[in-house]
């Protein structure tokens, strides 16, 4: 049973990537013609990946990261993006700051602060307790 | 950078909001024990997920949460070799006196500068704001205090280098060079004396055997003019 989870795991793992590589292709077009919340919520589509697979995760955040250094307007940004987009945002806001780079960092507390006044504590608690699904 | 600091605390200040949901959880492997369960790990469903906030690759804070423990690690930022020996110095300090603070750690997790760990009991008896408001607090006076014990280390440095070399300051080179004598902080009530003549080693006339040395040379001798 273990050992048909790794080996549905591993095929799943190359579908993702896969799905990746299309997903960054799409962003790549979007932010040249300036959609930068379009890029945003399909970069966060797809996430987080049901996976355990490190490269997925790692893949998946680049692909994140690149949509979330193109925001320039975050109260845009904020009011055109659903609500069920918040906790996913978040989840990936942590990750950018625990980078230590300071761009990233820089660019994900401005957005934390305002992501935090719309969502509420609930949304960072719902990222502090989630353990399953990790990005 | 102003903006940099303030949002940085306005991030932590909302995480520890969120994660400082604490409640009595007695141990579930020991009978009668009850046991921060963030500093044991013992048991995976008891932990949420840690968190870490960098502002830049100095400065950051590792924040790990369980259901009865909430510990906060914390990086103070180091310029320069001096800074990382007064940070080290006055933060173990304070750890020493862990007793008095009651949410310090007496010792920095691996990696950070200082602790705290926050369990529930604290939570009962202080009012969970103002434990966020003093951790809050804590971190901006870091900087202050570390900022000034530099700025007094510099300035008695340099004061006392100043008295020293005055030995070797000649008369002529007073008089014929414009010196700016500075005023220095009330420690050290340094007034200009206009007669140095128990500073003077030669009389005029013989032979210099100590070269001349100006205020300003003084000031480049210890590299002393740049600090700060």
């Amino acid at each position: 049973m273990a050992g048909a989870a790794a080996f549905v795991e591993a095929d799943n793992a190359e579908e993702i990537m896969a799905r990746i590589e299309t997903k960054s292709q799409k962003i790549e077009s979007l932010l040249k013609h300036y959609k930068h919340v379009e890029a945003l919520k399909t970069a966060l589509d797809g996430s987080p990946p049901k996976t355990l697979d490190e490269r997925c995760k790692s893949a998946n955040w680049i692909v994140v990261h690149r949509a979330i250094m193109a925001i320039k307007d975050i109260e845009g940004m904020l009011n055109s993006l659903t609500a069920e987009y918040y906790d996913i945002l978040m989840k990936y806001l942590y990750r950018g700051l625990s980078t230590g780079d300071e761009p990233t960092c820089e660019q994900c507390l401005m957005i934390h602060e305002k992501l935090t006044e719309r969502a509420g504590l609930g949304c960072i608690l719902r990222c502090l307790s989630d353990t399953t699904n990790t990005v | 950078m102003a903006n940099s600091l303030r949002l940085y605390l306005a991030c932590i200040k909302n995480t520890l909001e969120a994660a400082m949901c604490l409640q009595n959880f007695p141990c579930q492997e020991v009978e009668r024990h009850n046991k921060p369960e963030v500093e044991l790990k013992t048991s995976p469903e008891l932990l949420l997920n840690p968190v870490l906030i960098c502002r830049n690759e100095a400065e950051k804070c590792l924040i790990e949460t369980s259901i009865n423990s909430l510990r906060i690690s914390l990086k103070v930022k180091q310029a320069d070799e001096l800074e990382n020996i007064l940070t080290k110095k006055f933060l173990r300090f304070l750890s020493m006196r862990a007793e008095a603070f009651q949410v310090l750690r007496r010792k920095p997790v691996q990696g950070y500068d200082i602790s705290f760990l926050i369990t529930n009991y604290h939570c009962e008896e202080m009012q969970k704001q103002k434990l966020i408001d003093f951790i809050i607090q804590f971190m901006e006076d870091i900087e202050k205090e570390i900022r000034d014990l530099k700025e007094s280390v510099n300035t008695r440095g340099r004061l006392v280098a100043t008295e020293f070399l005055k030995q070797f300051i000649t008369n002529d080179a007073i008089y014929t060079e414009k010196l700016n004598v500075r005023h220095h902080s009330s420690r050290f009530s340094a007034s200009p004396s206009p007669s140095l003549s128990n500073f003077v080693l030669r009389r005029p006339g013989e032979l210099l055997q100590i070269p001349a040395i100006t205020q300003l040379q003084i000031e480049n001798f210890y590299g002393l003019g740049n600090v700060i």
